[in-house]
Protein backbone atom coordinates (compact mmCIF):
# COMPACT_ATOMS: atom_id res chain seq x y z
CA UNK A 1 0.00 0.00 0.00
CA UNK A 2 2.70 2.47 0.96
CA UNK A 3 4.51 1.26 -2.54
CA UNK A 4 1.11 3.17 -3.59
CA UNK A 5 0.90 6.04 -2.06
CA UNK A 6 5.00 6.43 -2.95
CA UNK A 7 4.44 5.49 -6.93
CA UNK A 8 1.54 8.22 -6.64
CA UNK A 9 3.55 10.98 -5.25
CA UNK A 10 6.07 10.26 -8.02
CA UNK A 11 3.52 10.65 -10.28
CA UNK A 12 2.38 14.20 -8.81
CA UNK A 13 5.91 15.33 -9.10
CA UNK A 14 5.86 14.46 -12.25
CA UNK A 15 2.48 16.77 -12.44
CA UNK A 16 4.75 19.94 -10.94
CA UNK A 17 7.51 19.51 -13.08
CA UNK A 18 5.37 19.80 -16.10
CA UNK A 19 3.44 22.90 -15.34
CA UNK A 20 4.09 26.23 -13.28
CA UNK A 21 1.19 26.61 -11.56
CA UNK A 22 1.38 31.08 -11.55
CA UNK A 23 -0.87 33.63 -9.70
CA UNK A 24 -0.69 36.26 -11.69
CA UNK A 25 -1.04 40.01 -9.94
CA UNK A 26 -2.14 43.32 -11.63
CA UNK A 27 0.66 45.69 -11.27
CA UNK A 28 -0.81 48.05 -8.54
CA UNK A 29 -0.64 50.99 -11.17
CA UNK A 30 -3.04 49.52 -13.36
CA UNK A 31 -5.45 49.02 -11.02
CA UNK A 32 -8.58 51.67 -11.29
CA UNK A 33 -11.14 49.74 -9.32
CA UNK A 34 -11.97 48.74 -5.82
CA UNK A 35 -11.62 46.69 -4.38
CA UNK A 36 -8.70 45.29 -6.94
CA UNK A 37 -9.28 42.31 -8.94
CA UNK A 38 -8.12 38.96 -7.63
CA UNK A 39 -4.94 37.71 -9.03
CA UNK A 40 -5.17 35.33 -12.19
CA UNK A 41 -4.65 31.51 -11.33
CA UNK A 42 -3.03 30.15 -14.73
CA UNK A 43 -1.40 26.50 -15.18
CA UNK A 44 1.38 27.56 -17.22
CA UNK A 45 3.23 24.69 -19.78
CA UNK A 46 6.86 24.53 -19.06
CA UNK A 47 7.36 24.34 -22.60
CA UNK A 48 5.51 27.43 -23.38
CA UNK A 49 6.35 31.04 -23.01
CA UNK A 50 4.92 33.89 -20.72
CA UNK A 51 2.99 35.94 -23.78
CA UNK A 52 0.80 32.94 -25.23
CA UNK A 53 -0.91 33.37 -22.05
CA UNK A 54 -2.23 37.00 -22.25
CA UNK A 55 -5.47 35.95 -24.33
CA UNK A 56 -6.70 33.60 -20.99
CA UNK A 57 -4.93 36.37 -18.78
CA UNK A 58 -6.25 40.15 -19.88
CA UNK A 59 -10.04 38.89 -19.93
CA UNK A 60 -9.24 38.60 -16.01
CA UNK A 61 -8.63 42.08 -15.82
CA UNK A 62 -10.01 43.86 -19.25
CA UNK A 63 -12.55 45.71 -16.64
CA UNK A 64 -10.15 46.91 -14.59
CA UNK A 65 -7.34 48.33 -16.92
CA UNK A 66 -6.95 52.00 -17.50
CA UNK A 67 -7.52 53.36 -21.45
CA UNK A 68 -4.59 52.90 -23.57
CA UNK A 69 -2.62 50.75 -25.45
CA UNK A 70 -1.64 47.60 -23.89
CA UNK A 71 1.93 46.62 -23.48
CA UNK A 72 2.09 43.35 -22.10
CA UNK A 73 4.95 42.46 -19.61
CA UNK A 74 5.49 40.36 -16.84
CA UNK A 75 7.93 40.62 -14.01
CA UNK A 76 8.79 38.74 -10.96
CA UNK A 77 10.22 40.49 -7.42
CA UNK A 78 10.90 43.57 -10.03
CA UNK A 79 12.64 41.82 -12.88
CA UNK A 80 11.35 42.14 -16.20
CA UNK A 81 10.91 38.55 -17.53
CA UNK A 82 12.62 37.83 -21.05
CA UNK A 83 9.40 36.48 -23.13
CA UNK A 84 11.32 34.28 -25.13
CA UNK A 85 12.78 31.90 -22.57
CA UNK A 86 10.35 29.20 -21.39
CA UNK A 87 8.41 29.68 -18.61
CA UNK A 88 9.95 26.49 -17.09
CA UNK A 89 13.38 27.96 -17.12
CA UNK A 90 12.43 31.17 -16.20
CA UNK A 91 10.77 29.66 -13.16
CA UNK A 92 13.87 27.37 -12.11
CA UNK A 93 16.29 30.37 -13.25
CA UNK A 94 14.61 32.89 -10.60
CA UNK A 95 12.51 30.34 -7.81
CA UNK A 96 15.67 29.39 -6.22
CA UNK A 97 13.45 27.60 -3.31
CA UNK A 98 10.37 27.03 -5.84
CA UNK A 99 7.67 28.82 -4.99
CA UNK A 100 3.90 27.51 -5.76
CA UNK A 101 2.33 28.87 -6.54
CA UNK A 102 4.66 31.54 -8.87
CA UNK A 103 3.85 34.46 -8.06
CA UNK A 104 4.11 37.29 -10.57
CA UNK A 105 3.19 40.61 -12.00
CA UNK A 106 1.64 41.58 -15.55
CA UNK A 107 2.07 45.03 -16.55
CA UNK A 108 -0.13 46.33 -19.37
CA UNK A 109 1.66 49.47 -19.68
CA UNK A 110 5.14 51.16 -19.33
CA UNK A 111 6.79 48.67 -21.68
CA UNK A 112 10.80 48.65 -20.47
CA UNK A 113 12.42 49.13 -23.65
CA UNK A 114 15.94 49.26 -21.81
CA UNK A 115 15.39 45.78 -20.63
CA UNK A 116 13.29 43.98 -23.08
CA UNK A 117 13.21 43.59 -26.35
CA UNK A 118 9.56 44.40 -27.94
CA UNK A 119 7.14 41.58 -27.85
CA UNK A 120 4.48 41.91 -30.42
CA UNK A 121 2.61 38.47 -28.41
CA UNK A 122 2.14 35.68 -30.17
CA UNK A 123 4.10 36.26 -33.61
CA UNK A 124 7.45 37.50 -31.76
CA UNK A 125 7.26 34.65 -30.01
CA UNK A 126 6.53 32.26 -32.91
CA UNK A 127 9.53 34.05 -34.26
CA UNK A 128 12.00 33.60 -31.14
CA UNK A 129 10.92 29.69 -31.29
CA UNK A 130 11.21 29.06 -35.12
CA UNK A 131 14.85 30.54 -34.92
CA UNK A 132 15.74 28.64 -32.08
CA UNK A 133 14.44 25.53 -33.69
CA UNK A 134 16.77 26.88 -36.98
CA UNK A 135 19.81 27.23 -34.79
CA UNK A 136 18.77 23.98 -32.77
CA UNK A 137 18.84 22.35 -36.74
CA UNK A 138 22.67 24.14 -37.23
CA UNK A 139 23.98 22.70 -34.23
CA UNK A 140 23.28 19.75 -35.19
CA UNK A 141 23.43 19.01 -38.81
CA UNK A 142 25.54 22.50 -40.00
CA UNK A 143 22.46 23.79 -41.95
CA UNK A 144 19.01 24.33 -41.43
CA UNK A 145 17.69 22.52 -44.33
CA UNK A 146 15.50 20.20 -42.23
CA UNK A 147 13.71 22.96 -40.54
CA UNK A 148 13.39 25.19 -43.69
CA UNK A 149 12.29 22.51 -46.04
CA UNK A 150 9.22 22.32 -43.27
CA UNK A 151 6.15 23.15 -44.49
CA UNK A 152 4.14 26.20 -44.17
CA UNK A 153 1.74 24.04 -42.77
CA UNK A 154 4.31 21.67 -40.66
CA UNK A 155 5.97 24.80 -38.89
CA UNK A 156 2.54 26.01 -38.13
CA UNK A 157 1.66 22.68 -36.27
CA UNK A 158 5.21 22.43 -34.64
CA UNK A 159 4.31 25.25 -33.44
CA UNK A 160 0.80 25.34 -32.13
CA UNK A 161 2.36 22.56 -30.48
CA UNK A 162 3.49 25.01 -27.64
CA UNK A 163 0.95 26.91 -27.85
CA UNK A 164 -1.56 24.47 -27.04
CA UNK A 165 0.35 21.39 -26.13
CA UNK A 166 -0.27 19.66 -28.99
CA UNK A 167 2.33 16.97 -29.35
CA UNK A 168 3.83 15.56 -32.40
CA UNK A 169 3.74 11.64 -32.29
CA UNK A 170 4.80 8.92 -34.33
CA UNK A 171 3.15 5.59 -33.20
CA UNK A 172 4.31 2.68 -34.38
CA UNK A 173 2.13 -0.36 -33.86
CA UNK A 174 3.20 -3.94 -33.88
CA UNK A 175 0.46 -6.22 -33.78
CA UNK A 176 1.03 -9.82 -32.75
CA UNK A 177 -2.24 -12.66 -32.40
CA UNK A 178 -0.26 -15.52 -30.51
CA UNK A 179 0.06 -16.21 -26.64
CA UNK A 180 3.35 -16.38 -25.16
CA UNK A 181 4.58 -16.38 -21.77
CA UNK A 182 7.82 -14.98 -22.21
CA UNK A 183 8.77 -11.92 -24.92
CA UNK A 184 11.22 -14.28 -26.57
CA UNK A 185 8.91 -17.07 -27.55
CA UNK A 186 7.08 -14.11 -29.47
CA UNK A 187 8.04 -14.45 -33.54
CA UNK A 188 10.18 -12.20 -34.19
CA UNK A 189 8.81 -9.07 -36.46
CA UNK A 190 9.48 -10.27 -40.58
CA UNK A 191 8.16 -7.74 -42.33
CA UNK A 192 7.24 -4.05 -42.24
CA UNK A 193 3.30 -4.71 -42.64
CA UNK A 194 3.25 -5.99 -39.09
CA UNK A 195 3.88 -2.97 -38.14
CA UNK A 196 1.73 0.09 -38.74
CA UNK A 197 2.90 3.72 -38.26
CA UNK A 198 0.45 6.67 -37.35
CA UNK A 199 1.50 10.08 -37.16
CA UNK A 200 -1.56 11.90 -35.13
CA UNK A 201 -1.01 14.67 -32.59
CA UNK A 202 -1.95 14.64 -29.28
CA UNK A 203 -3.56 17.18 -27.63
CA UNK A 204 -3.07 17.70 -24.01
CA UNK A 205 -6.16 19.33 -22.53
CA UNK A 206 -4.57 21.05 -19.40
CA UNK A 207 -8.22 22.02 -17.89
CA UNK A 208 -8.81 18.93 -15.16
CA UNK A 209 -7.39 16.35 -14.25
CA UNK A 210 -3.70 15.55 -15.50
CA UNK A 211 -3.59 14.19 -18.90
CA UNK A 212 -1.87 10.86 -18.80
CA UNK A 213 -0.12 8.34 -20.72
CA UNK A 214 -3.53 6.35 -20.62
CA UNK A 215 -5.20 9.43 -21.81
CA UNK A 216 -2.76 10.06 -24.67
CA UNK A 217 -3.35 6.18 -25.80
CA UNK A 218 -6.75 6.14 -25.51
CA UNK A 219 -7.24 9.46 -28.39
CA UNK A 220 -3.95 7.57 -30.38
CA UNK A 221 -5.71 4.14 -30.49
CA UNK A 222 -9.57 4.24 -29.11
CA UNK A 223 -10.19 1.22 -30.94
CA UNK A 224 -7.75 -0.65 -27.94
CA UNK A 225 -9.99 0.97 -25.40
CA UNK A 226 -13.71 -0.29 -24.30
CA UNK A 227 -16.39 2.71 -23.45
CA UNK A 228 -15.67 1.72 -20.09
CA UNK A 229 -13.36 3.65 -18.67
CA UNK A 230 -10.64 2.24 -16.88
CA UNK A 231 -11.00 3.25 -13.25
CA UNK A 232 -8.71 2.82 -10.41
CA UNK A 233 -10.97 0.15 -8.94
CA UNK A 234 -10.75 -2.12 -12.19
CA UNK A 235 -6.62 -1.99 -11.77
CA UNK A 236 -6.94 -3.42 -8.60
CA UNK A 237 -8.96 -5.77 -9.32
CA UNK A 238 -6.41 -7.35 -11.49
CA UNK A 239 -5.72 -10.75 -8.70
CA UNK A 240 -2.29 -13.02 -8.31
CA UNK A 241 -3.47 -15.57 -11.07
CA UNK A 242 -3.41 -12.89 -13.80
CA UNK A 243 0.43 -11.54 -12.39
CA UNK A 244 1.56 -15.30 -12.97
CA UNK A 245 0.94 -14.15 -16.60
CA UNK A 246 3.25 -11.34 -16.78
CA UNK A 247 6.60 -12.59 -18.78
CA UNK A 248 9.50 -12.89 -16.31
CA UNK A 249 11.67 -10.16 -16.17
CA UNK A 250 13.14 -8.60 -19.49
CA UNK A 251 16.71 -8.08 -19.27
CA UNK A 252 16.87 -4.89 -20.47
CA UNK A 253 14.12 -3.81 -19.02
CA UNK A 254 14.78 -1.36 -16.12
CA UNK A 255 11.58 -2.41 -14.39
CA UNK A 256 11.74 -5.55 -11.73
CA UNK A 257 8.60 -7.39 -11.35
CA UNK A 258 9.56 -8.40 -7.60
CA UNK A 259 6.52 -7.92 -6.20
CA UNK A 260 4.25 -9.28 -8.32
CA UNK A 261 0.99 -8.82 -6.74
CA UNK A 262 1.64 -5.46 -5.43
CA UNK A 263 3.00 -4.44 -8.98
CA UNK A 264 0.23 -6.27 -10.85
CA UNK A 265 -2.10 -3.20 -11.43
CA UNK A 266 0.41 -1.25 -12.59
CA UNK A 267 1.98 -3.67 -15.12
CA UNK A 268 1.34 -2.99 -18.43
CA UNK A 269 -0.43 -5.97 -18.42
CA UNK A 270 -3.15 -4.10 -16.73
CA UNK A 271 -4.31 -2.57 -19.29
CA UNK A 272 -5.84 -5.30 -21.14
CA UNK A 273 -9.57 -3.25 -21.45
CA UNK A 274 -11.61 -4.29 -24.54
CA UNK A 275 -12.19 -7.85 -24.52
CA UNK A 276 -11.21 -7.99 -28.47
CA UNK A 277 -7.47 -6.64 -28.09
CA UNK A 278 -4.78 -5.83 -25.59
CA UNK A 279 -2.21 -3.18 -25.31
CA UNK A 280 1.07 -5.52 -24.09
CA UNK A 281 3.60 -2.85 -24.11
CA UNK A 282 4.46 0.88 -24.41
CA UNK A 283 7.68 1.80 -24.98
CA UNK A 284 9.45 5.44 -25.69
CA UNK A 285 12.72 6.20 -25.55
CA UNK A 286 13.61 2.23 -24.19
CA UNK A 287 11.48 3.17 -20.88
CA UNK A 288 7.94 1.28 -20.19
CA UNK A 289 6.27 3.99 -18.78
CA UNK A 290 3.20 3.22 -16.65
CA UNK A 291 0.00 4.37 -17.86
CA UNK A 292 -0.68 6.74 -15.01
CA UNK A 293 2.52 8.63 -15.56
CA UNK A 294 1.53 12.26 -16.31
CA UNK A 295 2.24 12.96 -20.50
CA UNK A 296 3.61 16.03 -20.06
CA UNK A 297 6.46 14.28 -18.60
CA UNK A 298 6.97 12.19 -21.40
CA UNK A 299 7.03 15.28 -23.48
CA UNK A 300 9.22 16.84 -21.48
CA UNK A 301 12.20 13.86 -21.13
CA UNK A 302 11.71 11.74 -23.87
CA UNK A 303 10.93 13.92 -27.38
CA UNK A 304 13.33 13.15 -29.89
CA UNK A 305 15.64 15.58 -31.66
CA UNK A 306 12.99 16.19 -34.24
CA UNK A 307 10.61 17.22 -31.74
CA UNK A 308 8.59 14.50 -32.16
CA UNK A 309 7.35 11.39 -29.53
CA UNK A 310 8.33 8.09 -31.03
CA UNK A 311 6.04 5.53 -29.13
CA UNK A 312 5.96 1.96 -29.56
CA UNK A 313 3.35 -0.11 -28.79
CA UNK A 314 2.79 -3.57 -29.44
CA UNK A 315 -1.04 -4.90 -29.37
CA UNK A 316 -2.70 -8.46 -29.40
CA UNK A 317 -5.47 -9.11 -31.47
CA UNK A 318 -7.55 -12.05 -31.69
CA UNK A 319 -6.61 -14.25 -34.83
CA UNK B 1 47.95 39.96 -31.91
CA UNK B 2 46.22 40.27 -28.80
CA UNK B 3 47.22 41.17 -25.29
CA UNK B 4 46.60 38.16 -22.83
CA UNK B 5 44.28 41.00 -21.01
CA UNK B 6 42.55 42.27 -24.14
CA UNK B 7 38.89 40.37 -24.73
CA UNK B 8 39.17 38.02 -27.40
CA UNK B 9 37.38 40.42 -30.57
CA UNK B 10 35.39 38.70 -33.29
CA UNK B 11 35.22 39.73 -36.94
CA UNK B 12 31.48 39.68 -38.19
CA UNK B 13 30.48 40.44 -41.83
CA UNK B 14 27.97 42.38 -43.14
CA UNK B 15 27.09 41.19 -46.70
CA UNK B 16 24.60 43.85 -48.03
CA UNK B 17 20.94 41.96 -49.41
CA UNK B 18 18.07 43.44 -51.27
CA UNK B 19 16.93 46.39 -50.67
CA UNK B 20 19.52 46.84 -47.26
CA UNK B 21 21.82 49.70 -47.54
CA UNK B 22 25.21 49.07 -48.14
CA UNK B 23 27.11 49.77 -45.45
CA UNK B 24 30.74 51.71 -45.77
CA UNK B 25 32.21 48.81 -43.54
CA UNK B 26 31.32 46.03 -44.21
CA UNK B 27 33.51 44.36 -41.50
CA UNK B 28 33.67 45.22 -37.87
CA UNK B 29 35.09 43.86 -34.72
CA UNK B 30 32.84 43.54 -31.95
CA UNK B 31 33.96 41.54 -28.50
CA UNK B 32 33.16 38.39 -28.17
CA UNK B 33 31.93 38.88 -24.75
CA UNK B 34 29.13 40.88 -26.08
CA UNK B 35 25.63 39.55 -26.90
CA UNK B 36 24.02 39.84 -30.12
CA UNK B 37 21.68 42.19 -29.24
CA UNK B 38 24.75 44.75 -29.74
CA UNK B 39 24.88 43.47 -32.85
CA UNK B 40 21.31 44.92 -34.00
CA UNK B 41 21.52 48.25 -32.15
CA UNK B 42 24.68 48.73 -34.16
CA UNK B 43 23.77 47.78 -37.22
CA UNK B 44 20.33 49.66 -36.62
CA UNK B 45 21.96 52.92 -36.06
CA UNK B 46 24.45 52.30 -38.63
CA UNK B 47 21.74 51.74 -41.30
CA UNK B 48 19.31 54.21 -39.73
CA UNK B 49 16.28 51.55 -39.20
CA UNK B 50 14.05 51.03 -36.42
CA UNK B 51 13.44 47.09 -37.12
CA UNK B 52 15.87 44.59 -38.90
CA UNK B 53 15.87 41.20 -39.19
CA UNK B 54 19.32 40.36 -38.75
CA UNK B 55 20.12 36.61 -39.91
CA UNK B 56 23.44 34.57 -39.17
CA UNK B 57 25.54 32.50 -42.14
CA UNK B 58 21.76 32.86 -43.91
CA UNK B 59 20.39 30.44 -41.53
CA UNK B 60 18.71 31.52 -38.39
CA UNK B 61 18.04 35.04 -36.50
CA UNK B 62 20.15 33.99 -33.34
CA UNK B 63 18.09 35.00 -29.85
CA UNK B 64 19.64 38.16 -28.60
CA UNK B 65 20.67 37.25 -25.61
CA UNK B 66 23.37 34.78 -27.05
CA UNK B 67 27.13 35.76 -26.97
CA UNK B 68 29.04 36.52 -30.08
CA UNK B 69 31.29 34.16 -29.52
CA UNK B 70 29.10 31.15 -28.68
CA UNK B 71 28.02 32.32 -31.99
CA UNK B 72 30.90 32.16 -33.46
CA UNK B 73 31.71 29.02 -31.94
CA UNK B 74 28.30 27.44 -33.55
CA UNK B 75 29.33 28.31 -37.15
CA UNK B 76 32.91 27.72 -37.12
CA UNK B 77 33.55 24.64 -34.90
CA UNK B 78 31.33 21.93 -35.78
CA UNK B 79 31.22 21.77 -39.47
CA UNK B 80 33.68 23.66 -40.86
CA UNK B 81 31.25 25.02 -43.44
CA UNK B 82 32.31 28.63 -42.27
CA UNK B 83 35.21 30.90 -41.13
CA UNK B 84 33.55 33.51 -38.98
CA UNK B 85 29.84 35.39 -38.70
CA UNK B 86 28.71 36.51 -41.76
CA UNK B 87 25.59 38.38 -41.35
CA UNK B 88 22.60 39.18 -43.56
CA UNK B 89 19.93 42.12 -42.65
CA UNK B 90 16.66 42.15 -44.28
Amino acid sequence: MRKAIQKRMEAKKYVWEGAIPLQIHLHESQVTTLPPPPPALILAPRIGYLPLLVPLIKPHFSSTLPPGVDTIWFEYRGLPLKWYIPTGVLFDLLCAEPERPWNITVHFRGYPGNVLIPCDGEDSVKWSFINSLKEAAYIINGNCKNVMNMSQSDQLELWHSVMNGRVPVRLYVWSISEDFDDWEDLSQVDSWEKISYINRPIEIHKEGKCFTLHDAMKSLLPEFFSDESLSDSKLARVDFEDAQKIPSEDVSSNKVVEDQGQNAYEHREACCISSSAEIKLIRIQGIEPKLEIPFSWLVNNLLNPDHFLHICVCVKVPQ
Amino acid sequence: AESPTSVRKVVVHLRATGDAPILKQAKFKIPGTDKFAKVIDFLRRQLHRDTLFVYVNSAFSPNPDELVIDLYNILTSYFHTSKGISLVVF
